[in-house]
C-alpha cells in the first residue's frame, strides 16, 4: 500500500502522543466553552430543542425563500444540490404552525415538515446524554475484560474517548447540530474506533515478533480497515448530498470526521501509549 | 478448484448455513413484479420513504406520589371536587391527575385536602396510556384510514408522557385533523336556562350501534348505545335530580364532542317514564328523519365509537413526508447503499489486487446485507432512513472485519498449512469478537431508550455485526482457505 508512508518506530511515544493530546485539550476547552455559553457541549439540534426543520426544493433564491417565509420564525437557510433547502424554524404555537404547513404544502408541494416540541425534545436530551455515557462505559467494560491489563485498555479507551469529543468540537465550529441521527453517529463511532484499537492491541501483546514489525503489520491491516469505511461512508454522504437526504448527510459527516481523528488517535495517541508500556517491560 | 473440493466447500456447515441463509431471505424479501409491472418486495418502508404523517401528543395529566392520614376515599372526593377534575389511583401511593397542573398549585390543593406530595411526574400511568392508544386506534379505523401505527412512549416509572400517532399514505393536514382533534365525548343535561350540567363522559358508553330507524321501517334515524352499570346509575341520578324525567321538554339532553354541541334533544316521554323507576343502559339518540337524519345518524355514530380520550392531549410534534419526496429518499438511500459497496470494492481491490480474494470479500459483505433485508421482511420491520444509515454502516464493520480475517492468514504473505490456518482465523475471530460485542454494547442503551427513530438504527447494527460473527466471517474463512490453498 503506497498511500500513506508512516514509520512508527522512528518516534517515541512522546513525540506520537504531542500532537493529538494538544488537540484533545484544544477540542475539551472548545466543547467547554460551548458549555458554558449554550448549556450544551454540542449545539443542539431541533430534535432536542425544538422547532421546526423542513425540506424543500425550489428554484427560488435565498432571499425570496426569505421573503416567502417572512412571518415565521426562520432560524437559518442551508442550501443541498439540485434546488434543495433546508429551512429551520424556531418555535411556533399551533395554529402558527398549522399556517406555516399549510403554506409550505401549498407551495412546495414535495416538502418534509418535521416539528418537535420543546418540553419533548428536553426529555430527548436527557435520554440522549445518557445514551452516550452508558454506550461509553459498556464498551470501556469489555475492553478491559479483554485485555485485562490497564495501561492497554486505558489506551484504547483513552483513544474512543478522544474520537468522540475531537468529532464533536468539529461538529461545533462546522456547525453540524446534535441531532437523533448525529447522535447515532457518534454512538456508531465508538464502535468503529475501537475495531482498529483491539486490532493493534491484540497483534502487539498477543504476537511473537519484533515490536516494530507488528506495529507495521497492524498499520497495514488498520489503515486499509478504516480506508475501506471511509469509502464507504463517503459514497453514502455524496449521494445523500445529492439527493438532499440531510439525516443520512449529517451522519455521513460526522461519521467521516470521526475516522479521521481515528486515524490519529489509533496511529498516533494509542500506538505511542502502546510502544512506551511495551518498552518499559510490559505485556512480556 | 475441481468439483470435488467445490463440493466439500458448499457442503462444509458454515458454507451451507451461509447460502441457506441468502436463498432464505430472497424469499422473505420475495422481489416480484406487481400488477402495474413494477418491481416491488416485501420490505416496508418508515414513514420517511413513503408518503405519511407523523403526530406526537402529549397527555395534559400528571402522576403524583401521595400520602395522607385521612381515609383514603374521603381524600380522593376531596381531591377530586377541588381539582375539578377526575383523580384516578394507580397505585397505593400514587395518583393520575387528569388534567395540567403544576406540581406547586398541587401541592397546595393536596395540603388543603389533608394529604402532601411526594413525587410529581407529567403523563399518565401506563393502563390509561394503554387506553388512550386504544381509543386511538378504534377512531382511526372508523375514519377509514390504513396502515396506522399508534405507539405510547413510555419512561421510567411506568409514565407514559407521550403518544405517537403514524398515518401511512395521508398528509400531515390530514393526519391533524384526524388525530388533532381529541374525541373528548360528554353528555350534559340542561338544568335552567341555558345551564347545563356534566352528567357522563364518553368512557361510560361502552358499545354502539350502527344508524337504525326506530320504529323500525320508519323514516326517522337515530343511533342506540350502551351505558356501563355506573354510566346508567350516573345518568338516572342526574335526570331524576335535575327534573328531566319529570318535565323532558325543558331540559334537553346535550351531547358535546371537543365542547362542540353534535346532539341537543329531550328524553322521550317514555324514556323519561322508565328513568323514573329503574336504570336504563341501553339508550337510543334520535337524529331527524329522511337523509339528513340518516347523516346525522351516522355522525353521530362516529363520535360515539370514537369515544373520549380520558385525557386531554396536546400536539408536541408533528411531520409530514410527501409521496414524491418519500420515493425520491428511497431511490437515494438504495443508490447510497450500492454506491457504498462498489466503493468498498475498489478500496478492497487496491489493496490485494487479487480478483479472488475482492469478490469473495464482496459477495460475502453482499450476502450480510441480503440476509439483514430478508430478516427485516420476516419481522415486518419498517425500513426507514436512520436504519439504512444502519445497513451502511454495517457495510463499513463487516469488511473491516474480512480485512482482519484475509490479514491474519496471509500473515507474513505465506499461505499457512491446516494447522496454522486455523489457529490464525481462530485468533481473528477473537479480535473480531471483542470488536463486535463493544459495537453490540455501545448500541444496547439505543436499544433500550426510548429515541424512537434511533431503535430501528441500533438493531439493525447490532443484529448485523451478530449475523457478522455468527455467520459470515466463519464462511468467509473457510471459503478464502479454499482459495488461498490454490
Amino acid at each position: 500500500m503506497g498511500l500513506f508512508n508512516y514509520n512508527i518506530e522512528k518516534y517515541s511515544p512522546k513525540q506520537l502522543v504531542i500532537l493529538p493530546l494538544v488537540i484533545l485539550a484544544v477540542s475539551v476547552i472548545l466543547l467547554a466553552l460551548n458549555m458554558a455559553t449554550t448549556g450544551m457541549p454540542v449545539t443542539p439540534g431541533i430534535d432536542f430543542s425544538g422547532g421546526t426543520a423542513v425540506t424543500i426544493f425550489s428554484t427560488d433564491t435565498k432571499e425570496q425563500l426569505q421573503s416567502t417565509f417572512a412571518g415565521y420564525p426562520l432560524d437559518d437557510i442551508s442550501e443541498g444540490v439540485n434546488d434543495g433547502y433546508f429551512l429551520k424554524f424556531g418555535a411556533m404555537d399551533d395554529t402558527e404552525f398549522r399556517s406555516l404547513s399549510a403554506l409550505i404544502y401549498q407551495k412546495f408541494p414535495d416538502a418534509r415538515v418535521d416539528q418537535i416540541g420543546e418540553t419533548f425534545g428536553k426529555t430527548l436530551q436527557s435520554q440522549a446524554v445518557l445514551a452516550l455515557i452508558f454506550s461509553f462505559i459498556g464498551m470501556s467494560i469489555v475492553v478491559f475484560l479483554s485485555f485485562r491489563t490497564f495501561v492497554p485498555s486505558g489506551a484504547v479507551v483513552l483513544s474512543a474517548f478522544a474520537d468522540i469529543v475531537m468529532t464533536a468540537a468539529v461538529m461545533n465550529i462546522v456547525g453540524i447540530p446534535l441531532s437523533l441521527g448525529t447522535l447515532a453517529a457518534l454512538l456508531m463511532l465508538i464502535g468503529y474506533s475501537v475495531d482498529s484499537d483491539i486490532l493493534l492491541t491484540n497483534r502487539v501483546l498477543k504476537r511473537q515478533g519484533k515490536l516494530n514489525d507488528k506495529l507495521a503489520g497492524a498499520f497495514h491491516t488498520g489503515i486499509i480497515m478504516t480506508s475501506t469505511t471511509f469509502a464507504a461512508i463517503t459514497a453514502m454522504f455524496i449521494v445523500a448530498w445529492f439527493g438532499s437526504v440531510l439525516i443520512l448527510i449529517e451522519i455521513a459527516a460526522v461519521l467521516l470526521i470521526g475516522l479521521v481523528f481515528d486515524v490519529m488517535n489509533t496511529w498516533l495517541t494509542n500506538v505511542g501509549i502502546l510502544k512506551w508500556y511495551v518498552l518499559k517491560g510490559g505485556g512480556k | 478448484m475441481n468439483k470435488k473440493e467445490l463440493k466439500a466447500l458448499l457442503t462444509d456447515w458454515r458454507v451451507a448455513t451461509l447460502i441457506i441463509l441468502v436463498v432464505l431471505s430472497v424469499i422473505a424479501i420475495n422481489p416480484h413484479f406487481d400488477e402495474q409491472g413494477n418491481l416491488t418486495t416485501n420490505l416496508q418502508y418508515g414513514l420517511d420513504l413513503q408518503q405519511g404523517a407523523w403526530i406526537q401528543l402529549e397527555f395534559q395529566a400528571e402522576v403524583v406520589g401521595f400520602t395522607t392520614d385521612r381515609p383514603l376515599e374521603e381524600f380522593l372526593t376531596d381531591l377530586s371536587r377541588n381539582l375539578d377534575v377526575e383523580v384516578v389511583q394507580v397505585d397505593s401511593n400514587h395518583l393520575e391527575i387528569r388534567k395540567y397542573y403544576s406540581q406547586a398549585d398541587l401541592e397546595q390543593v393536596f395540603i388543603a385536602a389533608g394529604g402532601k406530595i411526594t413525587s410529581y411526574q407529567p403523563g399518565v400511568s401506563k393502563t390509561t396510556a394503554e387506553d388512550v392508544k386504544r381509543i386511538l386506534e378504534n377512531k382511526i379505523n372508523t375514519l377509514g384510514t390504513k396502515d396506522a401505527k399508534v405507539n405510547t412512549l413510555t419512561g421510567l416509572n411506568n409514565v407514559a408522557r407521550y403518544i405517537r400517532v403514524e398515518l401511512a399514505g395521508v398528509d400531515m393536514k390530514q393526519a391533524q385533523e384526524i388525530v388533532g382533534k381529541q374525541g373528548k365525548f360528554e353528555i350534559r343535561i340542561q338544568t335552567t336556562g341555558n345551564q347545563t350540567e356534566h352528567v357522563l363522559s364518553g368512557e361510560t358508553i361502552t358499545s354502539v350501534q350502527v344508524p337504525s330507524q326506530e320504529p323500525p321501517g320508519s323514516d326517522k334515524w337515530g343511533v342506540s348505545f350502551t351505558l356501563s352499570d355506573s354510566g346508567a346509575t350516573a345518568f338516572r341520578a342526574a335526570a331524576i335530580k335535575y327534573g328531566a324525567t319529570a318535565d323532558p321538554a325543558n331540559h334537553n339532553l346535550i351531547m358535546l364532542l371537543d365542547n362542540t354541541t353534535v346532539y341537543s334533544a329531550p328524553l322521550s316521554e317514555d324514556l323519561a317514564g322508565k328513568l323514573q323507576s329503574e336504570d336504563i343502559r341501553q339508550l337510543f339518540a334520535s337524529t331527524g328523519t329522511g337523509k339528513y337524519g340518516s347523516q346525522q345518524a351516522t355522525n353521530l355514530e362516529i363520535h360515539l365509537r370514537a369515544g373520549a380520550l380520558p385525557v386531554d392531549v396536546t400536539i408536541a410534534g408533528s411531520g409530514g413526508v410527501t409521496a414524491p419526496l418519500g420515493e425520491r429518499y428511497k431511490m437515494t438511500a438504495i443508490l447510497a447503499g450500492i454506491c457504498a459497496l462498489i466503493a468498498v470494492g475498489f478500496v478492497i481491490y487496491y489493496r490485494y489486487r487479487e480478483p479472488v480474494i475482492v469478490l469473495p470479500m464482496v459477495l460475502i459483505n453482499a450476502s450480510e446485507i441480503v440476509i439483514l433485508l430478508g430478516f427485516i421482511s420476516l419481522v415486518n420491520f419498517q425500513m426507514d432512513l436512520p436504519t439504512i444509515a444502519g445497513l451502511i454502516a454495517v457495510l463499513g464493520t463487516g469488511i473491516d472485519q474480512l480485512v482482519i480475517i484475509t490479514d491474519e492468514i496471509l500473515h507474513e504473505g505465506k499461505v499457512p498449512s491446516p494447522n496454522l490456518y486455523l489457529k490464525r482465523l481462530s485468533r481473528a475471530l477473537g479480535i473480531i469478537v471483542v470488536a463486535a460485542a463493544t459495537v453490540v454494547i455501545a448500541m444496547l442503551p439505543l436499544v433500550l431508550m426510548d429515541l424512537q427513530a434511533l431503535r430501528g438504527f441500533a438493531i439493525i447494527t447490532i443484529l448485523g455485526v451478530l449475523v457478522g460473527v455468527l455467520i459470515t466471517r466463519p464462511a468467509y474463512g473457510r471459503i478464502i482457505m479454499q482459495i488461498l490453498s490454490k
